[in-house]
């Protein structure tokens, strides 16, 4: 209980099911990945300010095995990120398939988990954003590299969003729970 | 404020980084990648207007970084934990707001009045027709910017919570998305049955202008003045915020965005023709005997006009007294799906045409220019590009080889589709050829009244079918 306050888990719960609820509910038009990937962006967005503690000197007198707790963090927040959409979308007009829910959940909380051993919680989210910032303003891929670059705007299936993602995935969890969050 | 305050200011606050990060990734953008804002007459670097509408598209994403930047540059003195200890102190609460957001904003204008600036220096040297038109579209990106920015502090200042400038940058984000998807267009069916979708009302509180189309359509005056409506409202607000103490001052600080959003609401325009307007100045032409540009290219003109007379002159020898007379720019504005417009008597191109962009040499542009008098295309125009229809090609390769006395493929295609045009045009080509002059003749200005008009298929006109 004391993990969890401490990651401000009720703060990023909130907003989670807040921004999914919202965009959910604005975007009714014709179906758009794209608004999933904002409330999936938003999700991870928040939960990533709990991959720092509040104090990290305090951190270390805790007599807990930090490796395995730090990287079923990162596993759990993808989880509810990913489950909260599915969730919200059951209530009819759905915004995304759950493979692609999966697949970016995966990424985005990946690179969540790498900004947060790079920078520190706080800080975390900068790289999610810059990604998705980018990926929304980058003309329609052609090449394979410009497919990897806006791997979070892929149609689910597509092998070089796919991999790109798991890749993000096991490098920024690995590197965070190696690691930890930077001091 | 005096400019020690202000230099350890800069020196202590993320001013200066939030300056680096808007110019480092929005020329990152602009160079970097091959899009729509790097091509033909409408790139970045083209013309005053195009460079001002490109750079305002980047806030799309810079307003929001300015909205996160300023909510974490507003969290500082709760980190510190130094709130209390400052209300204490004498000095108006104002002051001290001011010397918070006088720095970042001072920053964010440099760095986007530089990136303006290096836009400006290859504009100068593309273009020969200067003009302050686009001053007012770039100013209120700058406002935008420094509004932005201003909002931050305020929120992370009276929400101090380490989720608050994430949030806030994402929730920026959110909403300038939003309105360029489905909240922010207005979804509709055009008279030649194709969906459609054009900016609303509500899509101009974002920082963010439609995708540039041609190289004079600019922003209509209401559009910034509603736009600077609700920037001075979201500027209280967030000044407001960092003044005020009490919850209750809190929400009644936000009663400035809230009428700057009704206000620019009775301001801005409803309908997309009165948001993005023909610059009328822009599309003056500028002629040479009967070729004419608009004043925008009037660069281009001298080169242009040699090989439009020679085009009008061969028009002239194969077609008698059915010629046409002049050569124009296109400037008709064309909504998107939209089916093209043609007159007999004149031809109407533009500098983005593919013929005209394919034309390496000065012969190829005659006889570009010869096959947009024969035939000049009737797909419904996208701002992604025209459409691309076999039969119409082979028809117009037909026609400009019958003017010219070769049959070659129309450039401007893929190479793979030349094979295919040559293959569909030959046997009507021979078929053709076989005809009396006088026939031949009958037959190219039946096509031709069937392809300017847009009603029909041309090339089995040529083949020797009635026009439907």
């Amino acid at each position: 209980m004391l993990y969890a306050r401490s990651r401000q888990l009720t703060a990023s719960l909130a907003a989670v099911v807040i921004s999914a609820v919202v965009v959910w509910a604005i975007g009714r038009g014709p179906t758009d990945h794209r608004l999933a990937l904002l409330v999936l962006a938003t999700g991870t967005i928040a939960a990533s300010i709990g991959l720092g503690g509040q104090d990290h000197a305090l951190d270390r007198t805790a007599a807990i095995r930090w490796m395995p707790r730090r990287a079923m963090h990162v596993l759990l927040a993808g989880v509810v990120v990913g489950a909260v959409l599915l969730t919200v979308q059951t209530m009819g007009h759905e915004l995304a398939t759950v493979e692609f829910v999966v697949r970016n959940c995966a990424g985005l909380l990946g690179l969540a988990a790498l900004g947060a051993a790079i920078a520190g919680g706080q800080y975390a989210w900068t790289l999610p954003f810059a990604w998705l910032a980018f990926a929304f303003f980058a003309p329609p891929p052609t090449s394979v590299p410009m497919e990897v670059a806006t791997w979070m705007m892929l149609p689910p299936g597509t092998a070089a969003g796919t991999w790109t993602a798991v890749t993000l995935g096991v490098v920024g969890t690995t590197a965070y729970a190696v690691a930890g969050p930077r001091r | 404020m005096s400019s020690r305050v202000s230099r350890i200011e800069f020196k202590r606050s993320i001013a200066l980084w939030a300056g680096v990060i808007v110019l480092a990734t929005a020329l990152a953008f602009l160079y970097l990648l091959n899009s729509a804002w790097s091509r033909g007459t409408t790139a970045w670097t083209a013309q005053w207007t195009s460079m001002a509408m490109w750079t305002r598209s980047l806030l799309f994403y810079l307003w929001p970084v300015a909205l996160g930047l300023g909510a974490l540059q507003g969290l500082r003195d709760h980190r510190s934990r130094i709130s209390e200890l400052l209300t204490s102190t004498p000095r108006p609460a104002w002051h001290r707001a001011a010397t918070v957001a006088g720095p970042t904003a001072i920053t964010l204008l440099a760095a986007f009045a530089l990136l303006v600036l290096v836009g400006a220096a290859q504009v100068i040297a593309n273009t020969e027709y200067p003009h302050l038109g686009w001053l007012p579209i770039s100013l209120v990106g700058a406002l935008f910017l420094i509004a932005g920015a201003v909002l931050g502090m305020g929120i992370g200042r009276a929400l101090p919570s380490v989720l608050t400038p994430p949030v806030v940058a994402m929730a920026g984000i959110t909403f300038t998305s939003l309105m360029q998807l489905s909240l922010g267009q207005t979804h509709t069916i055009t008279a030649s049955g194709i969906p459609i979708s054009e900016p609303n009302r509500l899509s101009l509180l974002s920082p963010a202008l439609r995708d540039v189309r041609d190289a004079f359509t600019t922003v209509s005056t209401s559009v910034h003045l509603g736009q600077v409506i609700w920037l001075l409202g979201m500027v209280a607000t967030g000044f407001a915020l960092l003044v005020v103490v009490t919850s209750r001052a809190k929400l009644i600080a936000l009663t400035p965005v809230v009428a700057g959003v009704l206000l620019s609401m009775a301001v801005l325009p409803t309908e997309p023709q009165r948001m993005y307007v023909l610059d009328e100045a822009a599309t003056e032409p500028v002629c040479d005997g009967p070729v004419c540009v608009t004043r925008t290219h009037q660069a281009r003109l001298a080169d242009f006009a040699v090989h439009g007379e020679e085009a009008l002159g061969l028009l002239a020898g194969a077609l008698g007294d059915q010629a046409p007379v002049s050569i124009r720019e296109n400037t008709v504005p064309t909504p998107d799906g939209s089916i093209p417009r043609w007159t007999a008597d004149t031809v109407l191109f533009g500098f983005d045409d593919d013929h005209i962009v394919a034309a390496q040499s000065g012969e190829e542009l005659t006889r570009a220019l010869i096959a947009k008098a024969m035939v000049p295309g009737c797909s419904p125009v996208f701002s992604s590009g025209g459409g691309f229809n076999l039969d119409e090609a082979a028809a117009q390769s037909i026609a400009t080889g019958w003017v010219l006395g070769d049959l070659t493929a129309t450039s401007g295609t893929a190479d793979v589709a030349n094979e295919r045009i040559l293959e569909q045009a030959l046997p009507v080509w021979e078929e053709l050829n076989a005809l009396p002059p006088s026939e031949q003749l009958a037959r190219i200005n039946a096509m031709r009244a069937v392809a300017t008009s847009c009603d029909g298929d041309a090339l089995s006109v040529l083949a020797g079918g009635a026009s439907r």
